[in-house]
């Protein structure tokens, strides 16, 4: 074996550990933010009411890098949306929560893993992000050597929302019962 | 055989569902008195002397574009949530074409019309049992323009807040009025709602609440302190006996209590009654009903029962 195979080899076990490493420490870091989300380790601020039972809504997260918080945004928009609400912010109207039971994640654990499985989670179907996803430099906040606090804003159809959760018999309708 | 046990089985679940429902209340978007009064929407007229005002709701919808746009938003909001709107401008007009109809109306046979008392024509007034009253101003700074918007729900029986939204919205120098209602609307709903289904809510788990009134006739020779049963106890109390009973928990207020009347509030009544085995929805009118038989069977006092939408009773002791 000459010195040129032994640097390709050499070369393509570095490009393998190196791959693994980056997927491992991106798995790592969503693990680490859905975490965060079910802890309610995030912030809601009201942007804009849109078109009937739409939303605009600035997302904080916190994450170690950029990706990661992006799609975080929207995770933890709905999660918001359904359990948190997000007060009045100048002119803009805050929301109250989609649940008046607090307790319902707990009650329906399962169906919120499933909800909130990341990649393939039907959480996806109700929220977009705004501006095509672009960060404005003041929401990029650096709090720690390792963690930055973002801001994204992203768009919540808060209506549609509401109803599947209805269907899926999470909350209770408004006309339940009668 | 097994078609037949399913057809049985089918009709069973359907008839616990459709039997198990709850009255549903309805209701009705109505412009506050202020918005008239600011609008110039009212009628004077003379009371015994006193000049009273009232809102002319007809002309209201009449003359009111803007009304009738943030009306049917609700409306679409509403219906999107299973609860589809009672509209006053279609009630009014209605009530206009049934006093029409009842007074062209006589009966083949004799050429009778058809019998109103005064508290009949009294009570032929728009109504629901749940009143949505709106108020809008519009804020002008400059060029600028904002609108302040005003949502309450009131449970039309007990006279009780339900629900509420108010707020400010963004000000703007280009949109237009019905825009900014629109936007306004959108923004308040979503919180009315929430505050109406803690209210639903509530009303599942503790029961109705609603007023029953007792009072008697002229006529009748006994009163509430009038001593019945083996006890000797007085009427009065032998009612409240019978509401500690028959409510949810036992709840309910005696607020006034004369010889002559008895008034009853925060009575919460059960959503639903069993009747030849069945479970039928529950209202004032059944509730009163129940306790009139009660003071028929046990005491012999002949009653007349007359209500008010779902949540108003009154007892009139001593004869129909």
């Amino acid at each position: 074996m000459n010195i040129t195979n032994i640097f390709k080899a050499g070369s393509i076990v570095l490009l393998a550990f190196l791959s693994f490493t980056f997927n491992a420490n991106a798995q790592r870091g969503k693990k680490k933010a859905d975490k965060e989300t079910v802890a309610w380790r995030y912030e809601l601020e009201a942007v804009a009411t849109g078109v009937s039972g739409t939303y605009q809504v600035k997302v904080w997260s916190y994450s170690r890098n950029v990706e990661t918080a992006m799609e975080q945004a929207k995770k933890n928009a709905v999660h918001g949306i359904i359990f948190k609400g997000f007060p009045d912010k100048g002119d803009v109207k805050g929301q109250k929560p989609i649940a008046t039971n607090p307790n319902i994640d707990e009650q329906n654990k399962d169906f919120f893993e499933e909800f909130f499985k990341t990649g393939g989670g039907d959480y996806m179907k109700f929220v977009t992000l705004a501006n095509n996803g672009q960060i404005a430099p003041q929401d990029r906040i650096k709090i720690s050597k390792k963690e930055y606090k973002i801001g994204i804003v992203v768009s919540v159809n808060k209506s549609e929302l509401r109803k599947y959760l209805e269907k899926a018999g999470i909350v209770r309708g408004l006309s339940d019962g009668f | 055989m097994k078609k037949n046990i399913f057809l049985v089985l089918g009709f069973l679940v359907f008839s616990l569902v459709a039997f198990s429902q709850a009255k549903k209340p309805t209701i009705m978007v109505v412009p506050s008195d202020n918005w008239c009064n600011q609008n110039g929407f009212m009628m004077e007229f003379d009371n015994q002397g006193t000049k009273m005002k009232i809102p002319n709701y007809k002309q209201a919808f009449q003359e009111n574009a803007d009304l009738k746009l943030v009306i049917t938003t609700i409306g679409n909001m509403m219906a999107e949530r299973g609860f589809p709107l009672k509209l006053m401008e279609q009630a009014i007009k209605t009530l206009e074409s049934n006093s029409a109809e009842d007074a062209m109306m006589s009966s083949k046979d004799s050429g009778m019309g058809a019998s109103e008392s005064p508290i009949d024509k009294l009570k032929a007034v728009a109504k629901a049992d749940i009143i949505i009253g709106m108020s809008w101003t519009v804020n002008q700074n400059g060029p600028e323009k904002s609108v302040t918007f005003i949502l309450e729900g009131i449970d039309a029986y007990t006279d009780k807040q339900i629900a509420g939204a108010t707020g400010t919205g963004p000000s703007s120098f280009s949109a237009t009025l019905a825009v900014l209602l629109e936007e306004a609307v959108l923004a308040h709903i979503d919180n009315f709602n929430a505050l109406l289904m803690t209210h639903f809510e509530d009303l599942f788990a503790n029961g109705r609440e609603v007023i029953v009134r007792i009072k008697k006739w002229d006529d009748w020779y006994e009163d509430l302190e009038t001593e019945y049963g083996d006890d000797e106890e007085e009427l009065g109390v032998l009612i409240e006996d019978w509401m500690a009973d028959n409510t949810v928990q036992g709840r309910f207020n005696t607020t006034d209590a004369t010889e002559n009347m008895m008034l009853f509030e925060q009575v919460r009544i059960p959503l639903y009654y069993e009747r030849n085995g069945k479970q039928r929805a529950m209202d004032t009118r059944r509730f009163a009903k129940n306790l009139s038989k009660y003071l028929k069977d046990e005491f012999e006092i002949i009653s007349k029962v007359t209500t008010k939408g779902l949540g108003r009773a009154t007892i009139y002791l001593g004869g129909k």
